[in-house]
């Protein structure tokens, strides 16, 4: 295990950033570009009688369904193709694209969209997961508003169930999230000289788009070129969602035949883009007399939106981290997601687990209030262990290190003697959470479906192309990927050439998501270094691929049956928090913060630690601050005054730590670390407040207002 | 386009104001916002705008007869770094916005805007402040809570400008402000409280209470102030209860994105109880 | 249109444009400076930070019409100074810079804190920069490079 790698060096784009030189996509010049402006449903269900557009002056369009060409479809392509690029007969959610305007000045495009009439006739929309299944207004979504219901079942849970002594019943809740990546959802699409279709965004996952803009246009893959641009800050916000905008603007450009940029304004992406799934998880937990748990039975529900897009993901990964860290001999789960008339929810840090891994903490933090047991010891009986048999029926392949990660974090926080201390009620709290994040695409995905490949070329001169599909944006992979491959190539670092992807010059090594880029991908990328190395004389140009394979001793994943190992590995975490309330405003002053994770190596610690800090404030504004309420399917926080993100003086520092646990399948024996170091501060930081208040947190975000009724609730 | 003009004086930015109804624009921070357009585009103002910031007569931060003279144009900033101002009214002013905004931002325009969550109207409020208005006619001065009649809501004449914010001088002997934001910084206001007090001896000689955001001004109430001044420290703690509980008639909030009736309600009457049990009753032979 | 007159990173320009622009369009279009950027369009966010005769502003905020003789420093400018590199530098070293989109406006934040105020503590650097909202880092790195700062550029400010 190379402890080199991990040493820190400064980030290859730091200066240009931080001096301002960097272009992001709406610093880029481009010659009589046009501005593109949405035309949206004001109305969250409905059909659509008529357009009626308004005179447009010289130079103006109006874009809408009749304008894809013949060979194309009106459909998103992406996992699931049900999101049409416009809506045409009906739509589905406020914000939905009805068409797109497009001219030379914004405020005449501002004002041309003010004009535009749309005729609806209404319907009755559903909002909530509980009138989604009471099918309210007939379905929105097949027969009853489900696009997924799972099945899980570990041992006996029935006949557990059968022999309890004591059945705890507890619900938990989780509300939206928006992403507010500081740079704004942005594309720029025009037809090149060579007739193909280019198309610039910042985002995520080029071949996505544009394997979704190629299906919309009717034309070959080949014949769409993607370049990402820097991209600043995504958090899965512009995973799938560049496939949404960069659609309907590829039919416009190919059309008018000129460039046109699509730049959202701060209150539009707040509005109208797709946001963290809700969750409400319903809990049955079995005790035996002695007070251990037998068998847990757990419901897990999502408010997927107006459009399926990835949900079914999502829910796949919330039900498989939903018993957490945790081995319960007989386990049951059930996962749906329930289609509403809001806006669709889709890919946000974490993907499910998040909302899966809060409930279970926050379950079992009552389960010990229940029975008066004390949390940390409860918690401990439980743990996943190497060998053990996860709720897919898969295994626990790795050393799993909890409990050294639990005595490191008692010793820098001392959770322990607080825990003693602090008597629950008297305003103070400190809290714990325990959790894990696969790394990698879910099931099968890398193996059947992404199938990620890598290239790399030596030139003459002897510097290195690294040509990949995944991009940086902010998780530092422009550093740690050319330290991978300078490290093993034992040249420097600035010896790597890695360039933003552009489809056409680089291999489909698949989307920068799922933590899978520095674990999978980077696995590929030393992989390939290590062909290259032994190559590296046979010629002045040398170049070589590699591609994913199956890492050897996993359980085989059958995908129908959602069994097998659901990932190759797992990373691991611990975090505490302590806090003060106010007795008189019920306001909360975080007083510290203590992290340990094992992604098993870091690739640079400076840059892991960097992910962990942004990870922790991420979910602890998603645990306290962001409040994102609907109202008739509108969003009620959508400015950036409203929608409240942590600022640099709402929380304390983080002391955080690693500890080594090298992967076998990974890049100097490192796992993913993106999603994992957000999983854990919201539940670490509800169990605190639980304590200071002396009252069950049951739902985030906990804001003071909640901590009022609970509170008062609780003594009343 | 809609006209704007940068008048050179206090006298044309008057003549302006009264020929042209000129909208003054100082910081802009509140306008900016709220007429604000997508993307850039310039905004469309009902009425013409007449920058003031620049105006000299406008900027000073000044001793005057009765107390402080605060210029229309005076930034936020420059509020917290005189000497002059009175701890209370910097402690609300740093409550607002953050930095970037305080440097551009003035106490006029937060005063003109007549928002009930307006931080430094609470304390201008509890500090008996006045505004003096000017015009080509004359001149006159109103206090503060009269001038404000409802969000949004005051009684600048069409033909006036407010030019300074007068404070009284400061004899308290003790003082509270309280914000409760939707965060720690860069924040907007879910309830505000100050509270002023000069107690001599064992007696209350005066008190001043403002709560904003839970009515559709500042809540203010003089007569339960005087029901307590004049009186001994025991004396107000003897009927306490029954102040507290004609308050609480007073503060009336509502629903909305940042927060709920309930917890405005809730919380405003804790931090009255807190600062007049727990202060301003705890002042024994100060 | 009226002509405005003011300087931009040292050099004098005289534009002309309806007052109620906003200076953040006029420096990113007319100018072509890029380094400040729209994060929100209403002051919120720090992402568009400029000196604007000394102090920090959010050039969203700004119109033309009350920048009539005002000396603005951009990204641009600031990072040729000694200052600015240096700013540039401990930043670069703490792990400050994630996405970056924030963090011309942190430089710009960064450097009137230490025009003021050359040796600031942890809460004071927090404070200065509570304008300034980063989605990326958690803050703290961020810190660490003013603190940096203020240590290796002592006599800078």
């Amino acid at each position: 295990m190379n402890k080199k790698i991990s040493t820190p060096i400064k980030r290859v784009d730091a200066g240009m950033k931080t001096g301002g030189s960097t272009r992001y996509i709406g610093d880029i010049p481009f010659e009589g570009m046009l501005y593109g402006k949405v035309v949206r449903s004001s109305r969250a269900r409905a059909k659509v009688k008529g357009v009626h557009v308004p005179v447009l002056p010289e130079g103006y369009y109006y874009i809408d369904a009749g304008d894809i060409p013949e060979d194309g479809k009106n459909r998103i392509e992406m996992i699931k193709d049900d999101w049409p690029v416009f809506a045409d007969r009906e739509v589905r959610f406020i914000g939905e694209t009805i068409g797109l305007l497009v001219g030379p000045d914004r405020k005449e495009l501002n004002r041309l969209r003010d004009e535009v009439k749309v005729e609806y006739e209404e319907l009755t929309p559903v909002f909530t997961i509980e009138e989604a299944e009471a099918v309210k207004g007939g379905p929105v979504h097949g027969k009853d508003n489900v696009y997924g219901d799972y099945h899980l079942k570990k041992g006996d849970p029935d006949a557990a169930f059968a022999e309890a002594d004591r059945i705890i019943e507890d619900t938990v809740r989780t509300g939206y999230q928006e992403h507010i990546y500081m740079e704004p959802q942005g594309v720029i699409a025009r037809v090149q000289e060579d007739g193909k279709l280019g198309v610039f965004f910042s985002g995520q996952c080029p071949f996505y788009v544009r394997h979704a803009v190629s299906a919309t246009m009717g034309v070959p893959e080949e014949q769409v070129e993607v370049q990402q641009t820097v991209t600043g800050g995504a958090f899965g916000g512009k995973e799938h969602y560049p496939d949404v905008i960069s659609t309907p603007l590829a039919v416009a450009a190919g059309k008018i035949g000129k460039p046109i940029g699509l730049f959202f304004d701060r209150i539009e992406d707040i509005s109208f883009t797709p946001k963290r799934h809700p969750s409400t998880t319903h809990f049955r937990t079995a005790l035996d007399k002695e007070g251990n748990i037998i068998a847990m039975d757990i419901d897990v529900r999502l408010n997927a939106g107006a459009y399926e897009s990835c949900s079914l993901v999502v829910l796949q990964r919330a039900i498989f981290s939903v018993n957490s860290v945790y081995n319960i001999p007989n386990v049951k789960i059930r996962g749906r997601a329930f289609a509403t008339n809001n806006v669709p929810s889709d890919a946000y840090r974490g993907f499910g687990a998040p909302q899966g891994l809060f409930a279970m903490e926050t379950h079992m933090s009552h389960v010990a209030r229940a029975i008066g047991a004390e949390e940390l010891e409860l918690k401990g009986r439980y743990l996943l262990k190497q060998g053990d048999v996860t709720v897919t029926n898969g295994r626990i392949h790795e050393e799993v290190k909890l409990p050294e990660m639990i005595r490191r974090i008692e010793e820098m926080s001392g959770y322990r003697r607080k825990v003693k201390e602090y008597t629950p009620g008297s305003w103070k709290g400190i809290g714990l959470s325990l959790f894990n994040h696969g790394s990698g695409f879910t099931g099968n995905g890398e193996q059947e479906i992404i199938k990620g490949v890598v290239k790399m070329r030596k030139r003459a001169d002897g510097i290195v192309d690294l040509l990949v599909s995944n991009v940086e944006m902010g998780q530092g992979l422009q550093t740690t990927f050319r330290k991978i491959a300078a490290m093993v190539l034992e040249i420097p670092v600035d010896s790597v050439v890695y360039n933003d992807p552009n489809t056409g010059l680089v291999p489909d090594s698949g989307p920068t998501c799922a933590s899978r880029s520095i674990a999978i991908v980077g696995y590929l990328v030393q992989e390939a270094a290590k062909k290259l190395k032994k190559r590296w004389d046979e010629s002045d140009v040398v170049e070589v691929s590699h591609q994913y394979e199956t890492p050897e001793g996993l359980i085989p994943w059958d995908q129908n049956n959602l069994q097998g190992d659901a990932y190759p590995s797992y990373g691991w975490g611990v975090n505490v928090v302590e806090v003060e309330v106010d007795p008189l405003t019920y306001e909360v002053t975080t007083k510290g913060i203590w992290a340990v994770h094992d992604v098993g190596v870091a690739i640079d610690e400076k840059i892991v630690e960097g992910q962990v800090d942004g990870g922790i404030i991420q979910a602890l504004g998603y645990g306290s601050l962001e409040k994102l309420e609907v109202k008739d399917g509108r969003f009620q926080q959508k400015t950036m005054a409203d929608y409240t993100i942590p600022t640099s003086m709402d929380f304390p520092r983080i002391k955080s730590s690693l500890v080594d646990n090298p992967y076998e399948y990974g890049p100097f024996g490192a796992k993913g670390a993106g999603e994992l170091v957000f999983d854990g501060a919201a539940a670490a930081f509800a169990d605190a407040v639980q304590m200071a208040v002396d009252g069950d947190i049951k739902q985030i975000p906990v804001t003071p207002e909640y901590i009022m009724e609970v509170r008062e609730n609780a003594h009343s | 386009m809609v006209d704007s003009y940068r008048p050179l004086s206090l006298k044309e930015a008057l003549e302006l104001r009264a020929e042209k109804g000129a909208l003054p624009f100082a910081g802009g921070t509140d306008l900016m916002v709220r007429y604000r357009y997508e993307s850039g585009a310039i905004p469309e103002y009902p009425k013409p705008i007449m920058f003031v910031n620049h105006l000299d007569e406008l900027r000073p931060i000044r001793r005057v007869d009765h107390g402080l003279s605060i210029g229309a144009a005076a930034t936020m900033t420059e509020v917290l770094e005189s000497d002059e101002v009175p701890e209370i009214l910097k402690e609300a002013v740093v409550t607002i916005a953050a930095p970037g905004l305080r440097n551009a931002a003035t106490l006029a325009g937060n005063i003109c805007n007549a928002s009930p969550a307006g931080d430094s109207i609470c304390a201008l409020y509890a500090l008996d402040a006045g505004v003096k208005l000017q015009s080509r006619q004359g001149e006159r001065i109103l206090p503060i809570y009269q001038f404000i009649s409802g969000p949004g809501k005051t009684d600048l004449h069409a033909d006036e400008l407010l030019t300074e914010i007068i404070v009284p001088h400061n004899r308290a002997t003790t003082h509270f402000f309280k914000k409760v934001g939707t965060r720690r910084a860069n924040a907007l206001s879910k309830l505000s409280l100050s509270g002023v007090a000069r107690i001599s001896g064992d007696r209350l000689d005066e008190i001043r209470i403002a709560i904003g955001a839970v009515a559709p001004t500042v809540v203010r109430s003089i007569e339960l102030e005087k029901r307590m001044e004049g009186r001994s420290i025991s004396e107000v703690a003897g009927i306490a209860e029954e102040i507290l509980r004609d308050y609480d008639t007073l503060v009336q909030p509502i629903d909305d994105q940042r927060s709920t009736a309930e917890y405005r309600k809730r919380v405003a009457m804790n931090l009255l109880r807190h600062f007049l049990l727990g202060i301003v009753l705890q002042q024994q032979g100060a | 249109m009226p002509t405005v007159k003011f300087s931009v990173n040292g050099t004098s320009h005289s534009i002309d444009t309806d007052p109620l622009r906003r200076l953040l369009d006029v420096l990113r279009e007319d100018l072509k400076l890029t380094g400040v950027k729209e994060g929100c369009g209403e002051g919120e966010c720090g992402a568009c930070s400029v000196l604007k005769d000394g102090v920090l502003v959010n050039s969203c905020m700004i119109p033309m019409g009350t920048c009539e003789g005002s000396e603005i420093i951009t990204p641009e400018g600031l990072r040729e100074t000694d200052q600015g590199k240096t700013i540039i530098d401990a930043y670069g070293e703490s792990g400050a810079v994630q996405c970056g989109f924030c963090t011309p406006g942190m430089m710009m934040a960064t450097e009137a804190l230490l025009r003021k105020n050359p040796s600031p503590s942890e809460d004071e650097a927090r404070e200065a920069l509570s304008g300034n909202l980063c989605r990326c880092t958690g803050y703290d790195m961020i810190i660490d490079g003013v603190l940096k700062a203020a240590e290796r550029g002592k006599g800078l400010w």
